[in-house]
């Protein structure tokens, strides 16, 4: 049972490196949103892992995945704003041409 | 090797895969569907894992996240269709080193991490959403509550942002006028 709990941890992992190479190498907001999602989603299978395989009987773990749902939800909605705020004044989301924005 | 495992290791693989095509492809628009995918792999893994609750959640609201996510791909980028394969990245190798040491470290942490006990009875798919229930509506729920009100919170302020500010606009005009 211990190497199901490993294989999903594993690809949490992997699921994380891919998003963290996404959103720093990309140069478009919505591409960089899309590895923040990405993170996310691992952090949700390490979540689920971790409650099914170790504590199935305290609900505050999948409690915590609904929470970390909530966190994406709103990223995309903040996420989406800003692009559109973004692209009304500047005409483009692409990120090498915000950097007025660097302090 | 049970079912359970092949199952998990399948729908993982697509998850990682598809995680992959994302930033692989030239079009926003299957990039858009690859995520798609990645997700429901990843709501598929919780259904794997007996999560049914969360699992059956995770695809319905990824399928919809996703389709938005695409629409705004289309409206947003100069070339969504990848025709022109434009090259959309920066600092390549600076961030593939970053995604490859966070894989090594998240790895090392998980394979030499000692875990303990491993559980193997589980409660029903409905015994399970009940005791949900009871958590949310009881021990959690101001954190249940603050979720929602996060949700509202950040669903007025992004109305708010991508708005235009109606007495900006004469502003602007005069001062293209000069």
């Amino acid at each position: 049972m211990v190497i199901e709990l490993l294989l999903a941890l594993g690809i949490g992992a992997g699921l994380f490196g891919v998003g963290l190479y996404g959103a720093l190498s990309q140069t478009n907001l919505v591409m960089i949103m899309m590895g923040v999602e990405l993170m996310l989603a691992a952090a949700l299978v390490n979540l689920v892992a971790f409650w099914r395989y170790l504590h199935p009987e305290a609900m505050s773990g999948q409690m915590f995945v609904l929470i970390v749902m909530t966190v994406m939800a709103v990223e995309m909605a903040v996420g989406f704003g800003v692009a559109i705020a973004r692209f009304r004044s500047r005409g483009s989301v692409e990120m090498e041409e915000a950097r007025e924005l660097k302090g | 090797m049970s079912a359970q495992l092949a199952f998990l290791a399948f729908f993982g693989a697509a998850a990682l895969w598809f995680a992959v095509v994302v930033f692989r492809t030239h079009s926003m628009v299957r990039s858009a569907l690859a995520l798609l995918f990645s997700q429901t792999a990843v709501g598929a893994m919780f259904l794997v894992m007996q999560a049914e609750f969360l699992g059956v959640l995770q695809i319905m609201m990824m399928a919809t996240e996703m389709s938005v996510m695409a629409i705004f791909m289309v409206m947003f980028m100069m070339d969504p269709g990848g025709l022109g394969a434009m090259e959309m990245t920066h600092q390549k190798k600076r961030s593939l080193w970053a995604g490859g040491l966070a894989l090594i470290a998240a790895l090392g942490v998980s394979w030499l991490g000692n875990w303990g006990p491993v559980a193997t009875q589980l409660a029903l798919p409905a015994r399970q959403t009940e005791l949900l229930g009871i958590e949310l509506l009881g021990r959690s729920m101001l954190i249940f509550e603050s979720a929602g009100l996060t949700i509202l919170t950040a669903m007025i302020a992004a109305t708010m942002v991508a708005i235009t500010p109606l007495e900006d606009e004469p502003k602007k005009e005069r001062h293209h006028g000069h």
